[in-house]
């Protein structure tokens, strides 16, 4: 019985060796180290599934800009060892890009300064500043655009269009996401002199790949993305469509409602691109009037928080043009600096002069 | 003393402003004050703000309605295509002649010479002034059928054609092919719809306006350049005094490698396989049948057009024939 015994233990033991050995043949046979994967694979998750809805609640876009710049190298680096993390890392190159166009709108803003001083060689300066932020803001804007577009396996140049599969709120938002910052790399090519290079055909791609989302779901985001197209390319916009500029401001409507002004940022970027003006006095006014009202939705504060500062950026880049400083707070919604004094009392100072 | 040096130096500061002349300028870019050609124009107005001049720039994305704001005063000066500008310079404005400059290099030599101090007086006409030019990218032939590789072959095809570029229509009409009347809003969808069989648009239209779809499997991008396309702005004669115009004109000049810069890569964005060579011969042949027509463009013979300054025309063949002296039209007897 005991020899029995010990020849089971032996053979139990001798088995054990053996799933070892082969678990160590297989491991070698990648050369990636177990633990790294097994890491990578609980990071991305825990990225999608925790970090992601923890950040986009954030209200503060500094701070979640300077998390993709950090975290992006680290998560996207798994990509090396495991599939790549795409959804997170559409995020986290977003957030990263619009790091870079902070510093890239500060260079303009030094640039309109200088301008409005009439000091050229410091004009210049800043606007060769602001052009090389902006190359670099629209590189990484393309990478989030192209991570996106692969997270959900869609070519955007297929024709006719196909939709992804979207499962969820955060898959759409992520999706639309990633258009948005198409678009926004093709326009800080532009300003960066066309240095990066960004094909310009993702606007239309945009365009059409907006349509499959929900648009009231999503603030009328969807469709301030294709109003603004329609503007840039009329070709792409289909006939017996609205006139993209109602369509915007619907879209920002809804935004309000929904509790995401980001359709509004996209109206006032249009307004700037087709020097209308009258627009942009509009929208920043709206913005600033629905700060009393609005509910914003929490699940996605930060898309709110973003829209600001650009819509923050427009109404300074006008103030600085204008009156060489930033929009004073008392004054943010409005295009000068007169005050309205048309209804106030006054008292006679007969008597005490 | 110290207060009344503080006092100097605030108005020393402050005087560029004081000086400086405010020109308001209405600019043409398809894409609005977000594209390139609008970006080279604020590079152009902050150069131009060393020289005493504060320009004031608005956005236009139709060119037609840039240049009646100009007509209509409520710019002083304007920045467009110059197939718009030709009326208020018919001299620089047979710069696009058909067919005329065969390369950038002799392009080059063009604006070169253009922007001399002693070409002055050629940039001044019935009371406007160019106050410079800026290339924008040669014109090409888009086609939907690469086997049409020569005039010949475009005989009976559709062509989108500018409605206002009356050198275009009469040379679509001049090799028999249809003229759809088109602007810069409709080609591509034209084209890219199949309701014409080919298109004429610099390399930037290539992505932008997605003409692959319109070439797809069969159809390619001629290389040949069939006109150059420039950017010329245009004031009202005395909104810069000939000093600050002169200077103008050559800030412009010193742009010239940041535009070829922005066209080459617009141009290396389409794909080696999609453009279609055409062999020595027949550019040869292309060359002397644009030049018959251009010819008959500045004398108006035979229906054609009365649209090309003859001034213009010799400087093109004379810059012509300095790059390629064996060239036939070198020693022809009716030089241009």
């Amino acid at each position: 019985m005991s020899i029995l015994a010990t020849y089971a233990g032996r053979l139990v033991a001798a088995r054990n060796k053996l799933a070892l050995l082969a678990t160590v043949v297989l491991f070698a046979g990648c050369s990636a180290n177990p633990i790294h994967k097994v890491t990578g694979t609980v990071l991305a998750n825990y990225a999608e599934s925790e970090a992601t809805p923890y950040v986009m609640q954030m209200s503060d876009p500094k701070m979640a800009c300077a998390l993709g710049e950090g975290v992006d190298p680290l998560i996207y680096s798994f990509s090396r060892i495991n599939d790549a993390p795409d959804t997170s890392g559409s995020l986290l190159m977003l957030l990263a890009a619009n790091c870079m166009e902070y510093r890239a709108w500060e260079a303009e803003l030094d640039y309109l300064r200088a301008d409005y001083e009439g000091n050229v060689p410091q004009a210049k300066d800043a606007r060769e500043r602001a052009k090389r932020f902006y190359a670099l803001t629209a590189e990484r804007r393309l990478i989030a655009f192209q991570r996106a577009m692969a997270a959900y396996d869609y070519d955007p140049a297929k024709e006719p269009l196909e939709c992804p599969f979207l499962f969820s709120e955060q898959d759409e938002i992520t999706f639309l996401l990633g258009l948005l910052t198409g678009l926004q790399a093709v326009v800080n090519d532009a300003n960066s002199g066309a240095r990066a290079g960004i094909p310009r055909n993702i606007a239309p791609q945009a365009e059409r790949a907006a349509t499959c989302i929900d648009n009231e779901k999503t603030g009328g985001l969807p469709n301030a993305v294709r109003a603004m197209v329609w503007l840039l390319l009329p070709d792409t916009r289909p006939e017996l469509s609205p006139d993209p500029w109602k369509v915007l401001e619907n879209s920002s409507a809804m935004g309000v409602k929904a509790g995401m002004r980001a359709s509004m940022a996209l109206e006032a970027v249009a307004a700037e691109t087709f020097g209308r003006t009258d627009v942009l006095a509009d929208v920043i006014h709206r913005f600033a009037e629905a700060d009393d009202t609005i509910e914003v939705w929490e699940k996605y504060r930060l898309a709110d928080f973003v829209a600001e500062y650009i819509i923050q950026f427009s109404s300074d880049k006008y103030w600085m043009a204008e009156y060489g400083y930033r929009t004073p707070q008392a004054f943010f919604g409005k295009m000068s600096s007169e005050q309205n004094n048309e209804n106030i009392e006054t008292m006679s100072l007969e008597g005490l002069l | 003393m110290i207060r009344k040096s503080l006092t100097a130096l605030t108005l020393a500061a402050i005087t560029p402003i004081a000086s400086a002349q405010t020109v308001k300028m209405c600019v043409f870019d398809v894409i609005g004050a977000n594209g390139d050609m609008f970006n080279m124009v604020k590079d152009y107005a902050l150069e131009m703000k060393s020289h005493g001049v504060d320009f004031d720039l608005k956005p236009y994305t139709d060119e037609g309605v840039a240049v009646g704001d100009f007509n209509a005063g409520q710019c002083d000066a304007v920045a467009a295509t110059d197939i718009r500008t030709r009326p208020f310079n018919r001299f620089t404005g047979t710069v696009s002649a058909v067919g005329a400059i065969p390369s950038y290099d002799d392009l080059k030599t063009l604006l070169a010479t253009l922007a001399q101090a002693k070409a002055a007086p050629l940039m001044k006409q019935d009371g406007y002034e160019v106050l410079g030019i800026v290339p924008a990218g040669a014109g090409y032939l888009f086609v939907n059928d690469r086997s049409m590789d020569t005039a010949g072959d475009l005989a009976g095809k559709r062509m989108a054609t500018l409605d206002y570029q009356k050198d275009a229509i009469h040379m679509v009409n001049f090799i028999k092919a249809t003229v759809v009347p088109s602007d810069i809003t409709n080609f591509a969808g034209k084209f890219n719809n199949g309701s014409v069989d080919t298109a004429y648009a610099p390399a930037f239209a290539y992505e932008a306006l997605e003409l692959y779809k319109g070439i797809g499997e069969k159809g390619g991008i001629v290389d040949y350049p069939l006109a150059q396309l420039t950017i010329q702005v245009i004031a009202r004669e005395g909104v810069l005094d000939d000093a600050t115009a002169q200077a103008s004109r050559q800030v412009a000049w010193d742009m010239y490698p940041q535009a070829m810069n922005l066209i080459s890569r617009q141009e290396a964005a389409i794909p080696e396989d999609k453009w279609v060579r055409i062999s020595e011969k027949d550019v040869e042949g292309y060359q002397e049948m644009f030049r018959q027509n251009r010819i008959e463009m500045r004398d108006g013979l035979n229906g054609a057009p009365d649209v090309y300054h003859p001034k213009m025309l010799s400087l093109l063949s004379k810059i012509r024939c300095s790059s390629n002296p064996s060239a036939s039209e070198c020693t022809s007897e009716n030089r241009e």
